[in-house]
């Protein structure tokens, strides 16, 4: 029988937990983005701020999605573009590929899209025959290794130069002689530009979709979601419906905000705005503009009065560098098109509670997260209400509902209580008495396979207690 | 008439780290509080709570606000527990009968060094521990109850003692309660990290105001034969000159 | 345009049935004047900001030492064609520049892909984040990322402070409804995918030249 994802994720999280050269790649990525942020936040002057307005803006358009998403659609239409909103993956990956055979599409170039990774749009036009090519730097070098992406923002931050240098003469050029990342950026950019250059359709994401401008927001430094939204006479964008923002003015505070949290930068190089297919009088332009607005879950999770606002995400990647369970694990780990904090909340809403919940259970709670959140999502205290959801959906496994309902019956009674403590104590002492420490039979075998043992006190406090530390 | 605070000793702390309130009541009595134990205290729900056993942890919740109903002011030597008395009770006793009386116990549950800072208004308690130390800034705490200053500032009155600063101070040790028995490796490798942090200052002891963080972290250390032990606040508090 | 009964009208209905529950409202914001510094000197800060994005930006006194700024540019880079937005300006500035440069303009269609070069002119220039604000009316889109250069002729007078200004005009003059695109612009192309080093010169143009000329 094959295993399940919380077990496939306790398997790869242990190999990873041990693994310190992972540790040690990870770090360094993570230690440069702590230096990048910091400067960046200094550019901010009142960080606090920020934050409420960005949140105040998100729940403004989640409020009103309804009415932000027609203003929109309606404004992209009036200028030639085409909307079509998908209930689900499966919806949306056959608009795509069906536009693109009609369209003879044979090769497209596609920018970084969560979203496309979520409902799994590269394989479908592959197997339809399109060859898709990633053209974020990051996200085509996961490609070549075909494994998805690591980190929301940074997609091969767990490769070293070297990797990708021998990856670079395996897969496209023998000839590749040097690990130099300017070096290995030029072999990339020469291929990918005929890609760019001879692509019938340019897939992109979107990064906010601004519904009184009736456009799409698409924030890029490499250029390359730039390409593929100028050269193929087809454009189409896969978006989340939660992506919306009432106003262009609204970018002032988004647009910094995600460029600080996301990689410290004061703002994105290519901050783009497309509202619809070229103009007559235009150099250049695609002569198609798609909008495919994806559903997958999210109209449900808004539904849900106390974790609606985690569809306020922008999807930085802030939380994925502070979490402490992530610098350990990797994104990987989590087996999800999201993983870390945002991933661990988010997936079991779109995914399925009982196949993902484990990964809210995959956290020490320490609140890192919610703490730099740039929306202000109270990421950490949804972990917690996600476990509380599981376990009134029955979900949590029967042993361990019996030992909570044993645990309350004592905790009731302080003799009971004081009962239990004792015997625990007097238990341990005996086994390690008996050198069952760390063997199969040690009852602490989980503590003690890496920590020293627990030291066992001869007196509860409540006994010293009674027993004349009672005078004041 | 010297004031009196009701002591919370958190179950963990009663059953295996008792050492831990009794530096407290020495503290607490040295700066001049006479220290009240209600025997009846069990536990504040948390592992029942924060492994979303909600149902469970309201009735102990609700027993532990019958204990506390009339005292003045609880202290509890644990950040974890004392948030989850003074945050998480509104909530979870949110349609509890009792609703009230939790509202009013969780506003007046302190953690210690909060409680010593900023409703004693005592920085110096007299303490002397010539020691090199480096502070662990346990996650319930500092980013729950905003207690970033308060430990450091008893810290440094302490004669004799120098404080050294670890790197990512405020990075979680890994404990997370049930997280450290049901994802072991995860929060091994959290703890080790912490611990090559705490080495690297080379400080002799690691303090914190959450002993189930310093459980967790003498157990890694233990493991790697390491020197530098932990020891929790009212332990180096409660230490006086020779 | 999706059917009524389609997925369209069924996400419609489920977010205004999920909606029927509000939600608290955090306490309103404080308004973009406070979150960023106010910008004193908006040249000054451009600059400085140039310098951090790796544009390069030189101040001239009139459009001769902007053509003679042109024209070393032009020489630095191999022979090859260039694309220029079909502005009267700019095909002044040309002629003066680079007369013997082979030049597709803007009216003839997008730029080749082998374009050495091409040069713009910007809707604004922004301070706070030494930025130029381009739409489709400046040559189109493929002019500010195909080449390995891109060049932009611009006025001292076209700076504004800030992101909101430049925001609000866009918004304003409805700029987006007569063109299909427009973009900030902060900097030449990079990457920094491989170990967090930067790398100059990604896709887009590795090289980003402004022409601010003080007159107008």
């Amino acid at each position: 029988m094959s295993p399940t994802a919380a077990q496939l994720f306790l398997r790869n999280a242990a190999e990873k937990s041990a693994d310190l050269m992972h540790r040690e790649i990870i770090r360094r990525g993570m230690d440069s983005y702590d230096a990048a942020h910091l400067k960046g936040r200094a550019r901010i002057k009142d960080w606090e701020a920020a934050r409420e307005k960005c949140q105040e803006i998100k729940q403004e358009a989640i409020t009103h999605l309804d009415r932000y998403l027609l203003q929109f659609e309606e404004k992209v239409t009036a200028r030639g573009g085409h909307v079509f909103w998908a209930a689900n993956s499966e919806e949306a990956c056959a608009y795509v590929k069906n536009l693109a055979l009609e369209r003879g599409v044979k090769t497209a170039v596609k920018s970084k899209s969560m979203v496309t990774e979520e409902i799994h749009l590269g394989p479908v036009l592959e197997k339809a025959g399109i060859k898709v090519w990633e053209t974020d730097f990051g996200e085509f070098i996961v490609q070549l290794r075909e494994e998805g992406p690591y980190h929301i923002v940074t997609p091969c931050m767990h490769l070293k130069r070297d990797q990708i240098a021998a990856l670079f003469r395996e897969k496209l050029d023998p000839a590749v002689n040097s690990d130099d990342p300017a070096y290995l950026m030029t072999v990339a950019r020469r291929i990918l530009r005929q890609a760019f250059f001879s692509a019938e359709m340019g897939i992109s994401g979107a990064n906010f979709l601004v519904a009184d401008a009736g456009a799409v927001a698409i924030n890029t430094n490499e250029g390359n979601g730039r390409l593929c939204t100028s050269v193929p006479p087809i454009h189409v964008v896969v978006t989340g419906i939660e992506k919306v923002i009432p106003r262009l003015e609204d970018l002032a505070v988004l647009w910094p905000v995600l460029a600080t949290s996301g990689t410290g930068q004061g703002i994105t190089t290519y901050s783009t705005l497309v509202g619809g297919p070229r103009r007559t009088g235009e150099a250049d332009g695609p002569q198609e503009f798609h909008v495919v607005l994806v559903d997958n879950g999210r109209s449900q999770l808004l539904a849900d009065p106390e974790q609606r606002e985690v569809l306020h995400c922008i999807r930085c990647g802030a939380c994925l560098n502070i979490c402490p369970v992530f610098r350990h694990i990797g994104g990987h780990t989590y087996g999800t098109t999201y993983p870390g904090p945002i991933g661990s909340v988010l997936t079991p809403h779109l995914a399925g509670i009982n196949e993902f919940k484990h990964l809210s259970y995959a956290s020490s709670l320490c609140g890192a997260c919610s703490s730099v959140c740039p929306v202000k999502i109270d990421l950490h205290h949804h972990l917690l209400q996600n476990r509380r959801n599981a376990t009134e959906a029955g979900a949590t496994k029967p042993s361990e509902r019996m030992i909570f309902k044993a645990w309350r019956r004592a905790m009731l009674h302080p003799w009971m209580y004081a009962l239990g403590g004792w015997t625990m104590r007097k238990t341990l002492r005996l086994a390690y008495g008996l050198g069952l420490a760390g063997t199969a039979l040690d009852p602490m075998r989980v503590w003690n396979r890496h920590r020293a043992p627990v030291p066992l006190p001869a007196q509860s406090f409540r006994a010293r207690w009674r027993k004349g530390l009672n005078a004041n | 008439m010297p004031r009196t605070v009701s002591l919370f000793v958190p179950c963990f702390v009663d059953q295996l780290l008792p050492e831990v309130a009794v530096d407290t009541v020495k503290v607490l009595r040295r700066i001049g509080y006479t220290v009240d134990f209600p025997e009846d205290q069990t536990c504040c729900g948390q592992p029942a709570f924060n492994t979303g056993y909600w149902d469970e942890a309201r009735p102990c919740a609700e027993h532990f606000v019958r204990v506390f109903r009339n005292a003045e002011t609880i202290v509890c030597p644990s950040g974890s527990c004392a948030t989850m008395v003074r945050k998480f009770y509104p909530d979870l006793l949110a349609a509890s009968a009792i609703r009230e009386e939790a509202l009013a116990v969780a506003g007046r549950t302190f953690e210690l060094s909060e409680f010593l800072v900023k409703i004693a208004g005592v920085i110096d308690v007299g303490a002397s521990f010539p020691h090199t130390v480096t502070y662990h800034a346990s996650c319930h705490g500092t980013r729950e109850l905003g207690l970033r200053e308060e430990p450091r500032q008893l810290l440094q009155q302490v004669k004799g003692l120098k404080l050294v600063e670890m790197a990512r101070f405020d990075e979680c040790c890994g404990f997370g309660g049930t997280f450290a028995a049901k994802f072991s490796d995860i929060s091994a490798a959290m703890g080790n990290s912490k611990a090559e942090s705490i080495l690297a200052t080379g400080a002799e002891f690691v303090t914190a105001i959450d002993p189930s963080c310093l459980l967790h972290v003498q157990g890694i250390l233990g493991k790697r034969g390491a020197a530098t032990r932990t020891i929790y606040l009212a332990g180096i508090l409660a230490q006086e000159a020779a | 345009m999706q059917t009524e009964a389609s997925s369209r009208e069924q996400i419609l209905a489920r977010i205004r049935r999920g909606l029927r529950t509000a939600v608290l409202e955090p306490a309103p914001a404080k308004s973009v004047g406070v979150i960023f510094e106010p910008i004193s000197n908006s040249l000054e800060r451009f600059q400085q900001e140039c310098v951090a994005n790796l544009m390069e930006c030189t101040l001239t006194a009139d459009s001769a030492a902007s053509a003679q700024q042109l024209a070393m540019i032009l020489q630095s880079l191999p022979a090859g064609g260039i694309f220029v937005q079909d502005d009267p300006s700019l095909r002044r500035l040309i002629e003066a520049a680079a007369p013997a440069r082979a030049v597709r303009w803007s009216s003839e269609g997008a730029p080749e892909e082998s374009s050495q070069a091409t040069v713009t002119l910007a809707e604004a220039l922004i301070a706070q984040t030494g930025s130029i604000l381009v739409t489709a009316a400046c040559g189109g889109r493929g002019a500010s990322v195909i080449a390995p250069c891109h060049i932009v002729y611009a006025k001292v007078g076209q700076l504004v402070p800030d992101l909101a200004t430049a925001l609000g005009r866009l918004s304003q003059q409805k700029i987006l409804d007569h063109n299909s695109f427009a973009c900030v612009i902060s900097g030449s192309s990079r990457t920094a995918d491989i170990e967090k080093i930067l790398v100059q010169g990604a896709h887009g143009p590795r090289r980003l030249a402004l022409i601010l000329q003080a007159t107008a």
